[in-house]
C-alpha cells in the first residue's frame, strides 16, 4: 500500500559488492537468499501480533458486550479509540522512525505498544473495567500502524532491487492471514477458556485476550531478532540503517490538487463501508441468515481470507493493464452492489462477501497508487500520511456513527447508511474521472500510454 | 416451530398464485373487516350482585363490523375475540350463568349470526428453570414448580382502566406464596386496543392497526433462584381439531426491532381469520434497549385435552363444549445471554387480531437514502458525460476553424 517505501535508497544493493568473510553458512551470510529468507520470515511475524489483535473486538463481539455489560456504540469506541492516535500519528511514523528511534529501537519501541496495549485491554477485562480496555486499545493503536511502516521500511531495506514487490505481498498476505486466525480462533478460545473457569463473565474475557496477547509478544520477539540481525548486517555488510525516507511537510496540503482530495474522499468513503462492517459483522449474520458462532466467523473473516492470495494478482493485473479509475470505478461499485445484497435479500452472504472480499482487494490495488501518478515526489510522504489520518479519522468517527444507528435503528438501517457512504465514494471516482478527462489528467491512462509518456520523457 | 414453516415477504421469492388465491379467498368472507380506523372502547362489566370480578369488554367498531375482545381474570388470564359483520353488535353477560360451575350461556356476542370469527387464548402456567443446573434432559436447567396462573389473585382492573392510551392493567400474584418469592414481585398482562394504525415507541415496536390489539406480558422481582429461566404456557381454542398453523417470517427489515430478523405468527387458519403476531424476542429491561434482547421460543402446538389445563370460565361461557384446545409454549431467554437475572425483569409483547396480519414496509427514510444513493451517481456520470461530449464537440470545432 505504501508505495513510498519503494523510493527509500537500496541499502543492500549489489550482492556480494562487500562480501562477508566465505567462512559463514549460508543461512547465516546476510548477503545470501537463505538468510533473506530467514530475516523475511521475522518480518512476516513481526506484523502477525497486531493484525491479530486488531480484530478481536470483532471476533468475541457478542462476548465482550455481554460480559463488559456494554451496548454497540460502546463495544465500537474499541475501534475508534485504536483509530484516533493515528490520525496524528500517521504523519510522524516516519518521521519517528528515520530522526528519533532509528529503524531497529523504533520497530521494537512500537512493537512494546502493541504488546503493553493488548496486556491493558486484557487487563480491562479481567478487572471489570471498560475504560481500561479503551485505553488498551488506544495504546495498542499508538503501536500498531506505526510498525506496520516499520515493517515496510524493513522490506525496503532488505529487499530493494531483489523481491520487493513480493516481498510486500506477502507480508500482506500474513497480515490478512493473522486477522483471518483470530476470526475464528478466538471465539473457539473463549469456549474452551469459559469450559476451564466453569462460567462467561469479563474473567474469561480478559484471561481469552490475554491468551491472545502472546502472538504480540511473539512479534516483539521477531522485533528484538529483526534488530539483532540487522545490526549484524551493518558490522558485516557496513550497511546503514533502514530509512523511510518520508519527507512529511504539512504546508504541501495546500498544493494538492482536486484528483488528489477526489483520491482521499474514495478513500475515506470506501473504507467506512468495509472496516466497521467487518466489526459489526458476525451479530449480522447470526441473527439475519441463522449462521452458527462459527460460520459467522467464518464468513466474517472471508474478505481477508479472499484478501490474501487476490492483492498480488490485482496488482499485477493493474499494472500490467493501467486504466486505474476505471478499475476503482468496478471495485465500488461492486462493493455496493454487495452491501445492497447484504441489506436488501436473503441470498446467501457467501456471494456478498465474496464480491466484498474481491473488490477489496481490487480497491487496494488500483487505488493506493493513483496518489503517485497526481503529487510530484517530493510531497509524496506528505499525501500519503494525509490519505491515512484522514482514513483513520474516518474510521473512529464512523465507528462511532455504526454503533449508534445499529442500537437504535438496528443492521438494515446501518446497511443502507454503507451504502450511503458507498454510493458518495462511487460518486468520487465518477467526478475524479470527469475532471481527470477534463484536466487531461493521466490517471486512467493504459499501461501503454504510460510506458509511451514514459519513454518521451527520457529522449 | 415447525407448523408452516417458513415463508419470507421479501428476496427469495414473490408471492405465489397460490398465495394470492388464499388472500382473495381469506378476504372474501372477513371483506367488511379491515377498517382504517375504529371507534374503540373499554368497560369494565359491572357484576351488581357480588364482589367485583375483573371483565374488561374492549369493543372496537367500524363503519361495517365490531371486534370485541373480553379479557379476563376468572380462573386463569384469558382473552375471548369476536369479530362481527354489524357495527351494531353487542356483549350481553349473564353473571348467575357465568359464576356458576356451569357457565355455557354466560357470555353472548348479539346478534348470533353476525359473529364471523370468534376464538379465544388462555395462558394457564408459568415454568420456571434453574438454569445453573443444565442436563442433556433438562436443557432449560432443573424445573421448580409452576405456577398456575388460576390460582393467582390479581388487582381490580378498574383501578388502571386508561382510556386516553386504551390500555388495562391486570396485576397479580399467587393467591398462596409461602416462600414469599413474589413478597415484591408480580406478573402483569397489560392490554391496549388501537383506534387506527400506528407503530409505539417502545420495542418490540410491532405495527399495529385498528384490526389488533396489543397485549404485553411482563414478570417483575419474582424468582425463585439466581439465574432462573421462564416459560409461559398458552392454550388457544382452534377451529377444527387440527392446530392453527406457526410460522416463520423471515425479514430483511430490523428498523424497529434492532437484530431481530424475524416475525412469528399463529394463524387460526389457512384463510387467515384471526392470528397472533409477535417478534421472538423478550427483554429483560423495562427500556426494552438492544443489550437486553434475549430470544423467545416459541414451541409448536400441540392438540391438548381440556382436562389437561386449567379451564377458564369465559372461554366456556361463550363457546360451551367446544374443546379443541391446543397449547404451545413461550419460552424466554437463553442460559447464557442478557436474562431474567439482570434486573429480575422480562416483557414480552403480542399482538391479537383479525383479518391479514399487519406488514411491515420500508420506511421512507430508507426509501429516500436508498433514492439519492442510487440516483446521484449515475445523473452525475450522465451529466458529466454530456459535458464531457459537448466540450469536445466545442473543441473539436475550435480546432476545424483553425
Amino acid at each position: 500500500m505504501e508505495d513510498e517505501e519503494e523510493e527509500a535508497r537500496s541499502l543492500l544493493a549489489g550482492d556480494g559488492a562487500l562480501a562477508p568473510p566465505a567462512t559463514l553458512p549460508a543461512i547465516c551470510d546476510p548477503s545470501r537468499l537463505a538468510h533473506r529468507l530467514v530475516v523475511l520470515l521475522l518480518m512476516c511475524f513481526l506484523g502477525f501480533g497486531s493484525y491479530f489483535c486488531y480484530d478481536n473486538p470483532a471476533a468475541l463481539q457478542t462476548q465482550v458486550k455481554q460480559d463488559m455489560q456494554v451496548n454497540t456504540t460502546k463495544f465500537m469506541l474499541l475501534y475508534a479509540w485504536y483509530s484516533w492516535p493515528n490520525v496524528v500519528l500517521c504523519f510522524f511514523g516516519g518521521f519517528l522512525i528515520d530522526r528519533v528511534f532509528g529503524i531497529r529501537w523504533g520497530t521494537i519501541i512500537f512493537s512494546c505498544f502493541v504488546c503493553i496495549g493488548q496486556v491493558i485491554f486484557a487487563l480491562g477485562g479481567i478487572v471489570n473495567a471498560f475504560w481500561l480496555m479503551e485505553f488498551g486499545r488506544f495504546v495498542f493503536g499508538i503501536g500498531g500502524e506505526s510498525l506496520a511502516v516499520a515493517q515496510n521500511t524493513y522490506a525496503v531495506s532488505w529487499f530493494k532491487g531483489k523481491e520487493l514487490n513480493l516481498v510486500f505481498g506477502l507480508q500482506l498476505s500474513m497480515a490478512r492471514i493473522g486477522s483471518t486466525v483470530n476470526m475464528n480462533l478466538m471465539g473457539w478460545l473463549y469456549s474452551k477458556i469459559e469450559a476451564l473457569m466453569g462460567s462467561t463473565g469479563h474473567t474469561t474475557l480478559g484471561v481469552t485476550l490475554m491468551i491472545g496477547g502472546i502472538t504480540c509478544i511473539l512479534s516483539l520477539i521477531c522485533a528484538l531478532a529483526l534488530a539483532y540481525l540487522d545490526q549484524r548486517a551493518e558490522r558485516i555488510l557496513h550497511k546503514e540503517q533502514g530509512k523511510t525516507g518520508e519527507v512529511i511537510k504539512l504546508t504541501d496540503v495546500k498544493d494538492f490538487s482536486l484528483p488528489l482530495w477526489l483520491i482521499f474522499l474514495i478513500c475515506v468513503c470506501y473504507y467506512v463501508a468495509v472496516f466497521p462492517f467487518i466489526g459489526l459483522g458476525k451479530v449480522f449474520f447470526i441473527e439475519k441468515f441463522g449462521f452458527s458462532s462459527q460460520a459467522a466467523s467464518a464468513i466474517n473473516s472471508v474478505v481477508y481470507v479472499i484478501s490474501a492470495p487476490m492483492s498480488p494478482i490485482f496488482g499485477l493485473l493493474v499494472d500490467k493493464t493501467g486504466k486505474n479509475i476505471i478499475w476503482v470505478l468496478c471495485a465500488v461499485a461492486a462493493t455496493l452492489a454487495s452491501h445492497m445484497l447484504l441489506a436488501f435479500t436473503l441470498w446467501n452472504p457467501w456471494i456478498a462477501m465474496s464480491l466484498l472480499g474481491v473488490s477489496y482487494s481490487l480497491l487496494a490495488c488500483a487505488l493506493w497508487p493513483m496518489v503517485a501518478f497526481v503529487v510530484p515526489e517530493h510531497q509524496l510522504g506528505t499525501a500519503y500520511g494525509f490519505m491515512q489520518s484522514i482514513q483513520n479519522l474516518g474510521l473512529a468517527i464512523i465507528s462511532i456513527i455504526a454503533g449508534m444507528i445499529l442500537d437504535t435503528r438496528g443492521y438494515l438501517f446501518l446497511e443502507v447508511f454503507f451504502i450511503a457512504c458507498v454510493s458518495l465514494s462511487l460518486l468520487s471516482v465518477v467526478l475524479l474521472y470527469l475532471v481527470n478527462r477534463a484536466q487531461g489528467g493521466n490517471l486512467n491512462y493504459s499501461a501503454k500510454q504510460r510506458e509511451e509518456i514514459k519513454l518521451s520523457h527520457t529522449e | 416451530m415447525k407448523g408452516g414453516g417458513e415463508r419470507c415477504w421479501w428476496g427469495r421469492r414473490g408471492p405465489s398464485p397460490e398465495l394470492l388465491l388464499n388472500l382473495l379467498l381469506c378476504l372474501a368472507p372477513l371483506g367488511l373487516l379491515g377498517e382504517e380506523t375504529r371507534q374503540v372502547s373499554l368497560e369494565v362489566v359491572p357484576h351488581s350482585l357480588g364482589p367485583p370480578v375483573n371483565l374488561l369488554h374492549v369493543r372496537a367498531a367500524g363503519t361495517n363490523s365490531t371486534l370485541h375482545y373480553v379479557w379476563s381474570s376468572l380462573g386463569p388470564p384469558a382473552v375471548l375475540l369476536v369479530a362481527t359483520n354489524t357495527p351494531h353488535s353487542t356483549l350481553m353477560v349473564n353473571w348467575s350463568t357465568l359464576l356458576s360451575p356451569e357457565p355455557q350461556g354466560g357470555l353472548l356476542v348479539l346478534p348470533k349470526d353476525s359473529v364471523q370469527f370468534a376464538s379465544a387464548l388462555v395462558f394457564t402456567r408459568l415454568f420456571e428453570f434453574d438454569s445453573t443446573n443444565i442436563t442433556t434432559s433438562e436443557p432449560l436447567g432443573k424445573p421448580y414448580s409452576p405456577y398456575s396462573l388460576a390460582e393467582f389473585s390479581w388487582n381490580n382492573i378498574s383501578d388502571s382502566l386508561d382510556p386516553a392510551t386504551l390500555s388495562a392493567t391486570f396485576r397479580g400474584h399467587p393467591t398462596k406464596d409461602p416462600s414469599r418469592t413474589f413478597a415484591n414481585g408480580s406478573l402483569t398482562f397489560r392490554v391496549q386496543a388501537f383506534s387506527r394504525s400506528g407503530r409505539p415507541a417502545q420495542p418490540p415496536r410491532l405495527l399495529h392497526t385498528a384490526d389488533t390489539s396489543q397485549l404485553q406480558v411482563a414478570l417483575a422481582g419474582a424468582s425463585r433462584g439466581n439465574r432462573s429461566l421462564f416459560r409461559l404456557e398458552v392454550v388457544m381454542l382452534g377451529q377444527s381439531p387440527s392446530c392453527p398453523s406457526m410460522q416463520e417470517q423471515h425479514s430483511i427489515d430490523d428498523e424497529y426491532a434492532p437484530a431481530v430478523f424475524q416475525l412469528d405468527q399463529l394463524l387460526w387458519d389457512p384463510h387467515s381469520s384471526g392470528f397472533m403476531q409477535w417478534r421472538p424476542v423478550a427483554f429483560s429491561q423495562q427500556q426494552g434497549n438492544r443489550e437486553s434482547a434475549m430470544p423467545c421460543h416459541a414451541s409448536a402446538l400441540e392438540p391438548t385435552l381440556p382436562y389437561l389445563v386449567p379451564q377458564s370460565p369465559i372461554v366456556r361461557a361463550f363457546f360451551g363444549t367446544q374443546n379443541n384446545f391446543c397449547a404451545f409454549n413461550l419460552t424466554f431467554g437463553a442460559p447464557t445471554g442478557p436474562g431474567y437475572w439482570d434486573q429480575q425483569y422480562l416483557s414480552w409483547s403480542m399482538l391479537l387480531g383479525v383479518g391479514t396480519p399487519p406488514v411491515d414496509a420500508l420506511s421512507p427514510l430508507i426509501l429516500g437514502i436508498m433514492a439519492v444513493a442510487l440516483v446521484a451517481p449515475g445523473l452525475m456520470l450522465l451529466g458529466g458525460g454530456m459535458f464531457l461530449l459537448l466540450g469536445r464537440k466545442q473543441h473539436l470545432e475550435y480546432q476545424s476553424i483553425n
